[in-house]
């Protein structure tokens, strides 16, 4: 029998009772053909591969990444809870050294998820990657943590809510946000006032093919983790950038992902999107379940690879080693050009978030208190177009006492003031999540 | 009346059932010879029995099993499909392993056609290799058996038996359609032997009656049926006492059954009269297969386990056994000779139990300073409350396993209770004396049936015909299949859940029948039904049916009281 060089655990959950709706993307069916090629595969008879059963996450695991409103219930179903709660599941398995790394293969994804969550963005509701995160900040005393998205679509959510983290470094690669939802994710959004250069994006041109990811994955993502050297590894394994993936323009391959993994080596890996169910989910995830057990992947190749996938044209190729050159003068040589802030400035921000699945437009006016001691005490005020009003403070974990306090009297404040609907404390220095 | 008949690995003990009565039992030694002990305990078996009075005969033997282990399996060649994923080559098996190139996907879609040539060379090696039994397994034969089927069509002339994957199982898993494909072809000649030998001995003997073999999942197939799968029959010794202890006790609610024999202690978890099932099949020695079978756990702890002191002075029990106990002249003290010293078990010389147990209390440590030391019967009951305790130890991690199972859908995730015994059945040889220990360190209640010492003939006589088919419709593709069955039809979009479910049915019975069940046993249950719409664009293309029906083990209605 086959023995893994590295022990994985597979949390599977293909929530086969729950959809968006009908006919979208999102639906029972996504994962039953990932499942039967796991399945028959034999991935699960390797020596070294374990499988393991989920369990849903509380809303406390919710509240410490999140402001959901008006509150858990009304933004999250089960299947919600579930997703998260398959990624805790992974954490624990790594964490409790029972397997050397695990991958959640779960549904349904979340990395489109703020920090805010007035409803359903780009198919998510809540941010099972930020939920593990803080998750294992708590329980397992976690610190520096890096998150490599490779879902085609900009990993939004996780910036947002890892914006003012300079424990977090967030590194995104996806198609081009000129071309492709949800339209952000470019080179110049680097990070807060507290936190510049932890978040990295690369954002990649359409017909990027294998050679382009696994180029930029050599020449500056790990260069940039060599650097960071985090903790763990977290790796949100979108899988839409396959050539046969039909909301997105990208060239990426089955082989592709599993020599991505195999180089990327994350502690665990979560599933983000990728909707080519029939032609691209299957093989995908057989190849990063074999990479992360360190099996040969030489093999794994979808059976119309030779005739549908078309290798890179020559003028991406040229547009790709230009773009990573730039970004690793910026992000690896010094080169990226940062703010200057007092300490104790308070810096403004005001933008517009849309939620496309739920139709619902926000607007956001950010308060953050530049600090060099901490990430910084942060304030969010919130208005949705459903016509409620929150206001919402994040003391970071760890936060100074002088963050602690303005934290606090912000929250006190607008208390008093009567103008929201809901008002919410997020104190992660104590653990207190209070609501009013 | 009916004859059930359990080889085991040291004694095989034989039933005679009636009327929901066990009518007479004994038990004779296991020889070299498996057909020989057969007859040996049949022959004892039918003493003062007027052979047209059985009317049924079930056999739980050690056949396949023996093959296995031993392996004097036949020479097979294996020639094998299977496009792109894990390398084929890491499921290599038997002396003539070969891989052609083809692939059918997950879809059942003929992904890249067979090739023919490369099937003619792999035969012609397989066959000056001097080898006459093949098996053939492609990928996804289950979803579209068509390489399978071209893969026999060009070899069958030349080989005297060819064994097909998909008739194995419906279950997605190549390597282990391709490990029991393999059993299958290897295990074909000697059960077909044993088979025609065992016939013709019954047929001496008068015994014309229908006969049955037991298989690991607690059901039992015809004698003949197992000749076309023989590694469906191996090592069922496990179920039969599962089917046993139900035939004997009913086990009503959630029952954790406990077979404790001589090396090892047997367990498996019953609800409301259905045990649980392997979600795979059974491992057969280094073979993990699709056979289906019981879901059993063995611990080796046993009668006659060897007992040792830990460094720190605590008891251990086995796992090794060295011998048969003191009390016998053996070598070791055992539990056995801990009952034997208590007086529980009148077998044996008592004072050889009673130093047994006396030099096992002064070897603790300070044990040989005077008043140190427990006495004999002290330390018997020590010995049995540890024996007790490392059970009950053992049996709650394994239902904590039970309860680890992944599971799929949200319902099953919230409303899915937790597999919580409230209740033990203990059979075997030392259950009498061991079940108050066992009902002490578990503290749930413990019974012990009537028979206890012989449940797994009891379970051997009266399990019935159990069989399984696996249905699944794609109304994009236009087919349905039933691969154990080796259906494959044609299909339009009227085709729905009920359909299907009528139409597996009707496969299963027919099925069941070949196996020898009847049709008034035909307990049918489905056990998986899923419809699935297929989208492309946004729009639907079609269904995606997937069911799967059984009859589940029990008991035949003859039994039933």
């Amino acid at each position: 029998m086959v023995k893994a060089a590295r022990t994985t655990g597979l949390v599977f959950f293909p929530a086969y009772d729950w959809a968006i709706s009908p006919t979208h993307p999102e639906r029972e069916e996504r994962l039953l053909y990932t499942q039967d090629q796991v399945m028959e595969e034999g991935l699960l008879d390797v020596d070294g591969i374990v499988e393991y059963k989920v369990r849903p996450a509380s809303y406390e695991d919710i509240r410490r990444v999140h402001f959901c409103v008006p509150d858990e219930a009304a933004v999250t179903t089960e299947s919600h809870l579930i997703s998260a709660g398959g990624c805790l599941v992974a954490a624990d398995a790594v964490m409790r050294k029972e397997v050397e790394s695990a991958f959640a293969l779960v549904r349904p994804p979340g990395h489109h998820a703020m920090r805010v969550v007035h409803g359903n963005r780009g198919f998510c509701n809540i941010n099972i990657e930020a939920v593990m995160i803080e998750y294992l900040r708590d329980r397992y005393g976690v610190k520096k943590v890096a998150v490599v998205d490779t879902d085609c679509h900009h990993g939004d959510g996780t910036q947002d809510i890892y914006w003012h983290d300079p424990e977090t470094l967030f590194i995104s690669i996806h198609q081009d946000g000129r071309t492709l939802y949800p339209g952000s994710g470019f080179p110049e959004e680097a990070g807060g006032p507290n936190a510049q250069g932890a978040t990295v994006n690369i954002p990649l041109p359409p017909r990027t093919g294998e050679e382009g990811f696994l180029f930029a994955l050599r020449e500056l993502v790990m260069p940039l983790l060599e650097r960071f050297k985090p903790d763990i590894v977290i790796n949100s394994a979108g899988q839409d950038n396959h050539f046969s993936d039909p909301i997105t323009n990208m060239n990426f391959s089955a082989g592709g992902y599993a020599t991505l993994n195999a180089i990327l080596r994350p502690d665990i890996a979560v599933l983000e999107g990728g909707y080519a169910v029939e032609s691209a989910l299957p093989y995908v995830n057989v190849g990063i379940i074999m990479a992360m057990a360190g099996l040969d992947t030489s093999y794994v190749k979808e059976p119309n690879y030779d005739r549908d996938y078309k290798p890179q044209p020559p003028d991406t190729t040229r547009y790709i080693e230009k773009l990573i050159k730039d970004l690793r003068g910026m992000f690896l040589e010094g080169g990226l050009k940062k703010d200057i802030y007092r300490q104790g400035e308070i810096v403004e921000r005001r933008r517009d978030v849309f939620y496309d699945t739920d139709m619902i437009s926000e607007r956001q006016h950010e308060n953050l208190r530049v600090c060099r001691k901490c990430a910084g005490a942060l304030s969010i005020d919130s208005a949705s177009s459903r016509k409620r009003r929150i206001f919402a403070v994040h003391i970071p974990r760890s936060a100074c006492p002088a963050c602690q306090a303005v934290g606090r009297a912000w929250f006190d404040s607008a208390a008093r003031s009567g103008s929201f609907d809901n008002l919410y404390l997020q104190d992660r220095t104590t653990g207190i999540y209070e609501t009013i | 009346m009916i004859l059930g008949l359990d080889v085991g690995g040291t004694q095989t003990d034989a039933v005679i059932l009636s009327d929901g009565k066990v009518l007479t039992a004994n038990k004779t030694d296991t020889g070299e010879d498996l057909l020989e002990t057969l007859r040996i305990s049949i022959g004892k078996s039918l003493e003062g029995v007027n052979p047209a009075e059985i009317t049924r005969m079930s056999f739980s033997t050690t056949l396949a099993t023996n093959a296995i282990v031993q392996d004097t399996l036949d020479p097979t060649g294996m020639i094998v499909s299977a496009g792109p994923g894990m390398r084929p080559e890491w499921w290599e098996v038997g002396p003539s392993y070969h891989v052609v190139e083809g692939c059918v996907d997950h879809q059942g879609f003929e992904a890249l056609p067979l090739d023919g040539a490369s099937v003619v060379k792999a035969a012609s090696i397989i066959k000056s290799g001097g080898i006459s039994t093949v098996g053939v397994v492609g990928k996804f034969s289950v979803r579209n058996p068509l390489h399978e089927i071209q893969i026999a069509g060009i070899i069958k002339d030349q080989f005297s038996h060819v064994a097909l994957g998909h008739r194995v199982s419906g279950i997605l898993n190549f390597p282990r359609r391709i490990n029991t494909t393999y059993l299958n072809a290897a295990l074909h000649r000697i059960q077909n032997g044993f088979v025609t030998a065992l016939s013709q001995s019954l047929d001496e003997r008068g015994l014309t009656v229908p006969r049955y073999l037991l298989k690991p999942d607690g059901g039992t197939t015809s004698l003949r049926n197992s000749c076309n799968y023989p590694a469906i029959a191996a090592q069922s010794g496990p179920a039969a006492s599962v089917i046993g202890a139900l035939a004997l006790d009913g086990c009503s609610g959630t029952t954790l059954i406990l077979d404790v024999g001589g090396t090892t202690t047997d367990m498996a978890v019953v609800e409301d009269g259905v045990p649980f099932l392997e979600t795979l099949g059974i491992r057969l020695g280094p073979y993990k297969t699709l056979v289906r079978s019981l879901l059993t756990h063995s611990v080796g702890i046993g009668g006659d386990s060897e007992l040792r002191l830990g460094k720190k002075g605590d008891i251990r029990i086995g796992p090794m056994r060295v011998g048969r106990p003191r009390a016998f002249g053996g070598p070791a003290p055992t539990p056995t000779d801990a009952m034997i010293c208590l007086g529980l078990l009148d077998v044996g010389r008592r004072e050889l139990a009673h130093d047994a147990m006396q030099e096992f209390a002064l070897s603790m440590p300070g044990g040989s300073e005077a008043g140190v030391a427990p006495g004999a019967k002290e330390m018997s009951v020590s010995v049995l409350e540890k024996m007790g305790e490392t059970i009950a130890l053992s049996a709650r991690a394994f239902i904590h396993e039970l309860n680890s199972r992944p599971v799929y859908t949200i319902y099953e995730v919230l409303h899915r209770e937790a597999i919580e015994p409230s209740s033990a059945i203990v059979i075997g040889g030392p259950a009498l004396q061991l079940a108050p220990y066992l009902e002490k360190a578990m503290g749930i209640p413990c019974r012990v049936p009537e028979h206890y010492g012989v449940a797994n003939a009891v379970g051997a006589a009266v399990a019935r015909v159990t069989s399984e088919v696996t249905l699944q419709a794609d109304t994009y593709r236009g087919t349905a299949v039933i691969p154990e069955a080796g259906i494959q039809e044609k299909i339009d979009g009227r085709f729905n859940i009920e359909s299907a479910i009528s139409m597996a049915k009707e496969a299963l019975r027919e099925f069941a029948a070949r196996g020898g069940g009847e049709e008034a046993d035909c307990e049918i249950s489905i056990a998986e039904r899923q419809v699935f719409h297929m989208i492309r664009d946004y729009s639907r293309t079609g269904q995606n049916i997937r069911v799967k029906i059984c009859i589940t083990p029990g008991i035949i209605k003859e039994w039933r009281r």
